[in-house]
């Protein structure tokens, strides 16, 4: 009797946890679903290819125009200036803190620069008001700081932290052997960690540099604050607007038909992020097969 | 005198001492056997040898090692310079994940060797490795693809590329098969002809096999050391006999 | 000592090379300490308590936070009265029942993809879902929509942080229960959760950091106002700006003399401090105590 009150509790148990598991498969589904169903009518409405390649954003207009390409532009611009120099900046800093440095050192320097990643968006956007937009501003004579290069310059601040985590992560998870037999072969840390250790850190680098696309794609509060928001196609020193920026911009007076626009912006948003996951997946698959 | 000298040398982990006072001469052109069960020094003894023991934290070292005329722990030296001269082989093969070619040329390229000479440098060293028949039509192929034995000697060749006098070995065959490791024998005979080899084993057959002089470590006391024949067949010290005769170890 | 060969020379690229990575390591550093610096620094001496206790209103020309707070923290219980049993739940299952095969990954698969969606998406849906066709509160937004939405943020962090902690429990504690006979719920309750439990709670603050500093996501689903709630209970239908979002008003619409927006920021920064500083001090114990066993 008792025995079986355990199995039936244990039984219950499992399949709670269990519903709970795919509770997260259930909301990927949903948020999918949902954008799908209230976003897909308004993009077949304005035409799929007027809505990805139309050049014309004009929610006002009379009839309204719903190009998004300017957005999608602006947005992978945006990325990959951001990831360009974001990435050497972030493997330079992961090799001081998890080879070169003390492990003191590096551990007390891990820790300060892990701040950063728990800033919230909104303080990061409010620093780029006060200090870059200005200063864009007066550099190169502009009549508004709110530009491209602003943006840019504050996503390379705000994706550091996870490409520095996560690359250090897989450099510091390259076999001890290379570096001893590196040694012994009379080469110098210096050039071991940059022909070695770098190459065998690979795929780990390139989840880092995935993650740090998916970061600034997605950011939209900061990049909402000095972006300067107008829809135009994308120029370093010109303001622009992103697919993140164009949904909260209008969200708050679209009409009916806006809405079911924006949340079309949303769904490419998703299938792009969607896209980014799928590669990270297979990389990570695929580094493990080769490690094991 | 030999080609390295050891006068006096210690070495501490910390505040324990690992290695005590070590007096040592190892002959040019031959094979030198460092015996003793684990945790003797005999690794660390080793590896002091072309100052592998900087990399590890807290370790301290007094005393002399001569080679080439020079204390190699004088401060003006520079060790990756020492190491260039004295290459190692480690227990665990550590080819590079990268071609085979590219792991012999990598350190003959670093040290300024052109291009154009790195071709003969890559046959020449996988031949005195024994490896060239073996692997001279997939030089393009990962290293990691080779087997154990192969990957080991690898490394033998990677260090032969660098044109040393003298080549450490840190057990080099206790991670492999009888086959391999008989190979690798085979081929010590071979190097000592042109360098100078040190060995480390566990392996007393191996010892008594191939080496012209054994070292017996203990406690991190260099306890005897002598011709190999006279270690295993006729030692002076009770402990030797003990050892070499398999009551402990 | 005539043999020059070994002596150690100036090197030039080693010396550039070292200075160039160190350099860059120094700017990031002092770039994290000047932010940080800046916002305590200016923010810091406005932070009084009739800040921290009073309502903005234009009448009195006050600038108050306290209904910005209690949005926030609403907003952090709501979702973690949610997320808390999910997040648990879940790394459970794949940490103690699940075997591998698709069902697997397609949850973990799931999860990676709830990571990477972006704040504003989660907002749109949000909006769309629980304001529009649930009518989950008043549709200029509310506190349950809002927190609904966060939890779907944190889930990854939460189950993903538990799982770990769950995976670090000495196997033989396990096996040791087992041979006993005990229940695997047994188990669960007795050894696995108690000795997770730092995990947990690390998983918890994390959580709590990321719902703090969230903005996107909750501009369309939790509102925008500042007054203070009349009535806490009614409040979960009502809509209210947290910190974040007030602060993202101020600093782009005005509205409020300029010391405000940075006294909040400097509020925000000593927040994320003290949430980060925790975490890091409860996941270093944690580890601890495991490498010991």
């Amino acid at each position: 009797m008792k025995t079986q009150k355990v199995y039936l509790y244990n039984s219950i148990f499992k399949a709670i946890v269990f519903f709970f598991a795919l509770v997260t498969v259930l909301s990927v589904i949903l948020i999918g679903v949902f954008m799908i169903v209230n976003g897909g009518p308004s993009i077949a409405k304005v035409g799929l290819k007027d809505f990805l390649l139309g050049k014309v954003w004009n929610s006002a207009n009379e009839p309204p125009q719903y190009g998004i390409l300017a957005f999608i532009v602006s947005s992978f611009y945006s990325t990959f200036f951001t990831v360009l120099i974001a990435v050497p900046i972030s493997i330079l800093v992961a090799l001081a803190i998890g080879q070169l440095m003390p492990k003191g050192l590096g551990t007390v320097i891990r820790a300060i620069i892990s701040l950063l990643a728990g800033i919230p968006s909104v303080i990061y956007g409010f620093l780029g008001i006060i200090f870059i937009v200005p200063l864009v501003q007066k550099v190169f004579n502009l009549s508004s700081g709110l530009t491209m290069f602003s943006s840019v310059i504050v996503l390379i601040v705000m994706t550091l932290p996870t490409i520095i985590s996560v690359s250090e992560t897989s450099i510091n998870a390259v076999d001890k052997g290379y570096m001893d037999a590196a040694f012994a072969l009379g080469v110098r840390k210096e050039y071991a960690l940059f022909t070695i250790v770098l190459p065998a850190a690979k795929s780990g680098i390139m989840a880092a540099v995935l993650l740090g696309v998916g970061r600034a794609i997605g950011e939209t509060m900061a990049v909402m604050m000095v972006a300067g928001n107008i829809p135009q196609m994308p120029s370093m020193l010109k303001p622009v607007r992103f697919l993140t920026t164009a949904i909260v911009t209008e969200m708050s007076y679209a009409t009916e038909q806006t809405r079911g626009v924006l949340i079309g912006i949303g769904l490419v948003l998703f299938v792009f992020i969607f896209i980014i996951n799928s590669i990270f997946h297979f990389f990570i698959k695929k580094a493990g097969a080769v490690n094991g | 005198m030999g080609i390295i000298t050891t006068k006096d040398l210690n070495l501490y982990y910390g505040d324990k001492q690992a290695i005590n006072s070590i007096n040592m001469d190892i002959e040019k052109n031959r094979i030198t056997a460092l015996i003793g069960p684990s945790g003797c020094g005999k690794t660390t003894f080793l590896k002091t040898l072309n100052r592998m023991n900087d990399t590890i934290p807290n370790c301290k070292i007094t005393g002399e090692v001569i080679f080439d005329g020079i204390n190699i722990y004088d401060n003006k030296i520079d060790p990756m310079l020492v190491r260039k001269k004295m290459g190692m082989v480690f227990q665990k093969p550590n080819p590079f994940p990268m071609s085979i070619y590219d792991n012999i040329a990598y350190a003959p390229k670093y040290h300024g060797k052109k291009k154009r000479e790195l071709d003969e440098i890559v046959e020449k060293s996988l031949k005195a490795a024994a490896l060239w028949e073996e692997v001279k039509d997939r030089l393009k192929k990962s290293a990691l693809s080779l087997s154990g034995g192969q990957q080991q000697r690898l490394c033998i060749a990677r260090t032969i590329a660098l044109n040393p006098e003298v080549i450490l070995m840190d057990e080099a065959t206790s991670a492999l098969d009888p086959i391999s490791t008989y190979k690798i024998e085979d081929l010590m005979g071979e190097l000592k002809k042109t360098y100078t080899v040190v060995i480390v084993t566990h392996n007393m057959q191996q010892a008594s096999r191939i080496a012209d002089r054994t070292a017996f470590f203990l406690l991190g006391d260099l306890v005897e050391y002598d011709t190999t024949e006279n270690i295993f067949v006729n030692p002076r010290n009770q402990k030797t006999l003990d050892y070499v005769s398999g009551h402990f170890g | 000592m005539a043999n020059t060969t070994y002596e150690k020379r100036i090197r030039p690229g080693v010396i550039a090379v070292r200075a160039l990575i160190y350099t860059v390591t120094a700017a990031v550093v002092a770039l994290v300490v000047a932010i940080i610096a800046f916002l305590i620094v200016k923010g810091l001496p406005y932070i009084n308590w009739e800040f921290l206790s009073k309502a903005p209103s234009r009448l009195d020309e006050t600038y108050g936070i306290a209904p910005m707070i209690i949005n926030t923290l609403y907003i952090v219980l709501l979702s973690l009265i949610v997320s808390i049993p999910l997040g648990i739940g879940t790394a459970l299952y794949l940490a103690e029942y699940s075997k591998p095969g698709k069902v697997i990954s397609a949850i973990r698969f799931a999860i990676e993809i709830l990571a990477g969606i972006p704040s504003i998406v989660y907002g749109l849906f949000g909006l769309a879902f629980f304001i529009n066709a649930l009518k989950a509160g008043s549709s200029g937004g509310s506190m349950i929509a809002g927190a609904l939405t966060c939890t779907l943020i944190v889930l990854p962090t939460m189950i993903r942080t538990t799982e770990e902690a769950l995976l670090q429990v000495n196997p033989s504690y396990r096996e040791a229960a087992f041979s006993l006979g005990a229940s695997k719920l047994h188990i669960i309750r007795t050894v696995l959760l108690p000795c997770a439990l730092p995990g947990i709670v690390v998983a918890i603050i994390l959580s709590i950091g990321r719902i703090v500093s969230e903005s996107a996501a909750l501009l369309y689903t939790a509102g925008v106002d500042y007054t203070m709630p009349a009535n806490l209970v009614k409040h979960v239908a009502e809509p209210g700006a947290g910190l974040t979002v007030q602060l993202y008003l101020y600093a782009t619409e005005g509205g409020s003399p300029d010391w405000v927006p940075y006294a909040m920021a400097a509020v925000l920064m000593i927040l994320v401090f003290i949430i980060n500083l925790s975490a890091n001090i409860i996941a270093g114990l944690f580890k601890k105590k495991v490498s010991i066993n």
